[in-house]
């Protein structure tokens, strides 16, 4: 049984000046998740350190380097969900937790609840001993000057060109040894959203989903699209009927971009080891680890090859 | 055929004391969701209307009536969708509010995006001029009694409640053929705060396509969370199955994967329609052609003209 983990950091424009670091972040965090799973490690511990590892580099916006709400506060969502029990954590509108992918884990893991919100979410992981972070520790100086400078766009013109507007939410999907998948996905959500805007990836179905009938899917984008069209949980319908994972993927992305004028990105992997990173932004920094072969990409169509040195 | 509201006032076990105001209830509410569409409104005015009515009633797990949270307090969440436009809103953990369905709706028409919890949700409802309302108005003796009984040790809240209060929901597919959803709760008695259910997740708690159907979801949130049943009987709508044959899937394989029990009303933009559950019971209504059908039971399908009194 092969195993294969694939992450995202995002599916937006790109711009060049960030280009290197986000496809260095997600190589980074590609080898990291696939190191526990050639130890053995289950699909849900390798997505968590995966997306632990983008959550703590701030270029993306995901813990550390998140993007502020529409009073300058950071809020924070994250799902985790195991393909084998139908098992899922999720959190939303968290502020200051330096890893909201461990605290979804913990929801799932300690409570008898999938999701947990704001104050609640906070009053949990204080009660399992997870520190809070102070605000300035997790928010760049790029983060607070772009939320300066959207606070004098004009709403309707970012409106229209959706896939402009970033969106680096992070995420990851794994299949493991046992043949076991598992997906998780983490975000800071939209700059200068409203306060305690929910998008997708909390939401089960729509951020994240993941069975062992199936696959496991994480996907980016444009958050309020993505809800509409249950983007991840249409992908697995697709894969439920014969379809490839980057045909459910190509066909779900198309679907969301003429029925609901929506553009994203997802990565998915089968319990048999088939993998896909497919995106209709303009750009989607991704990679993937299988055989101890890296592959990576951020432009249309590149998709990079290296061999992983091996110990 | 057309139009056609159906409406769910919780599926469990509702005890007897309380099943006669659980069906006045949904009868009354599908009545006045019915009353809309034959007014020429739209289905999302019918479903609006028809929750507005339940959470207004103190008998079921919504606005006001809604269980308590582990804390004493009321957190509500609540969720629309158009299935014309795939638009969608919802509110969760939301507090002081009397009609969250309202709120839900609010968020989906006057904002860009679609979910809002907790204090962003209060804040939005305050700038849109609708009005706070104090708890206590929100909470019935029944619901402070139950969530005394449940802090005892030992307590299983989830089997407690099933049922007994519960969350409220409707669809419906005006004459025009466009289908919408609409659900609201309390939630789980005793959740956690901050616990937010399958409500307002949009293809857990309710999902509305015009080109498939709309379904509404009551049952154990965490495991309609899991199934995203909603979304998961209009798959196996789209691939052929009737509406009452893909619903009875969706809550088969619940409780088969999950071992969670609920109950769904699902409707197609043909007008076809089904209330389904496997729950020991689930209060419903449906208003189609003036007349006004309902049950409690699992078998049960009574029928009146819609003129008939309760």
């Amino acid at each position: 049984m092969s195993a294969v983990l694939v992450v995202h950091g995002g599916a937006w424009a790109i711009p060049d000046k960030l280009a290197k670091a986000s496809v260095d972040g997600v190589k980074g965090a590609a080898c990291e998740g696939f190191s526990v799973l050639k130890e053995g490690g289950s699909a849900l511990d390798a997505v968590e350190a995966a997306v632990r590892s983008m959550e703590d580099n701030a270029v993306f916006n995901a813990g550390h380097g998140a993007a502020l709400n529409t009073d300058g506060e950071v809020e924070l969502d994250a799902i985790i969900m195991d393909g084998r029990t139908l098992d899922c954590g999720a959190v939303s509108s968290v502020q200051n937790i330096a890893n909201p992918v461990s605290l979804a884990r913990a929801v799932m893991e300690k409570t008898c609840h999938v999701m947990l919100m704001g104050r609640g979410a906070n009053l949990f992981a204080e009660s399992i001993g997870v520190a809070t972070v102070p605000t300035d520790s997790m928010v760049t100086e790029y983060e607070r000057k772009e939320w300066e400078k959207q606070k004098n766009y004009i709403t309707g013109v970012m409106e229209d060109f959706n896939s402009q507007w970033a969106h680096d939410t992070v995420g990851a999907v794994a299949v493991d040894c046992a043949g076991n998948v598992a997906c998780a996905t983490s975000t800071g959500g939209i700059r200068n959203k409203m306060v305690g805007r929910v998008g997708d990836s909390p939401v089960i179905g729509s951020g994240g989903y993941a069975d062992n009938c199936s696959g496991a899917v994480s996907c980016t984008g444009h958050g309020e699209s993505i809800l509409k069209v249950t983007l991840a949980r249409l992908i697995l319908s697709y894969i439920e009927q014969g379809k490839s994972a980057a045909d459910a993927s190509q066909l779900s992305l198309e679907y969301m971009g003429s029925r609901v004028q929506g553009a994203g990105g997802a990565i998915v992997v089968t319990p048999p080891g088939q993998w896909a990173a497919t995106f209709t932004t303009e750009r989607m920094a991704w990679a993937a680890v299988e055989n101890d072969i890296l592959w990576y990409g951020l432009d249309p169509n590149e998709r990079v090859k290296e061999q992983l040195s091996r110990q | 055929m057309l139009p056609v509201v159906v409406v769910h006032g919780g599926a469990g076990h509702i005890p007897k004391e309380r099943s006669k105001n659980s069906m006045s209830g949904v009868c009354s509410a599908t009545r006045a969701g019915y009353a809309v569409l034959k007014g020429g409104g739209s289905s999302m005015d019918a479903v609006v209307e028809a929750v507005t009515q339940l959470e207004n009633n103190p008998s079921f797990n919504a606005g006001c009536g809604s269980v308590l949270t582990v804390k004493g307090d009321v957190e509500m969440d609540a969720i629309v969708m158009d299935g014309k436009t795939l638009g969608s809103g919802a509110v969760s953990a939301v507090r002081n509010i009397a009609n969250p369905v309202q709120l839900a709706r609010l968020v989906m028409d006057k904002t860009s995006h679609a979910c809002l919890t907790a204090e962003g949700a209060s804040q939005f409802a305050r700038s849109m001029g609708v009005p706070e309302v104090p708890q206590e108005s929100l909470i019935t003796e029944y619901a402070r009694m139950r969530w005394k009984k449940n802090l005892a040790p030992g307590a299983n809240p989830v089997e407690c409640q099933m049922g007994k209060m519960g969350t409220v929901g409707a669809v419906a597919v005006d004459s025009e053929g466009n289908v919408a959803c609409a659900t609201s709760t309390g939630g789980i008695l005793n959740k956690m705060e901050g616990r937010v259910g399958d409500t307002p997740c949009i293809g857990c708690g309710g999902y509305a396509d015009n080109q498939t159907g709309a379904v509404s979801t009551t049952g154990h949130g965490e495991a309609i969370m899991k199934v995203t049943l909603a979304r998961l009987i209009l798959f196996h709508m789209e691939q052929g199955q009737s509406v009452e044959a893909a619903s009875d899937l969706g809550l088969a394989y619940m409780k088969s994967r999950v071992e969670g029990l609920g109950g769904v009303v699902t409707v197609d933009p043909q007008g076809n329609w089904a209330a389904r559950f496997s729950s020991l019971q689930m209060a419903w209504a449906a208003a189609q052609k003036d007349t006004l059908h309902y049950g409690l039971y699992c078998g049960e399908h009574f029928t009146q003209s819609i003129e008939d009194p309760n």
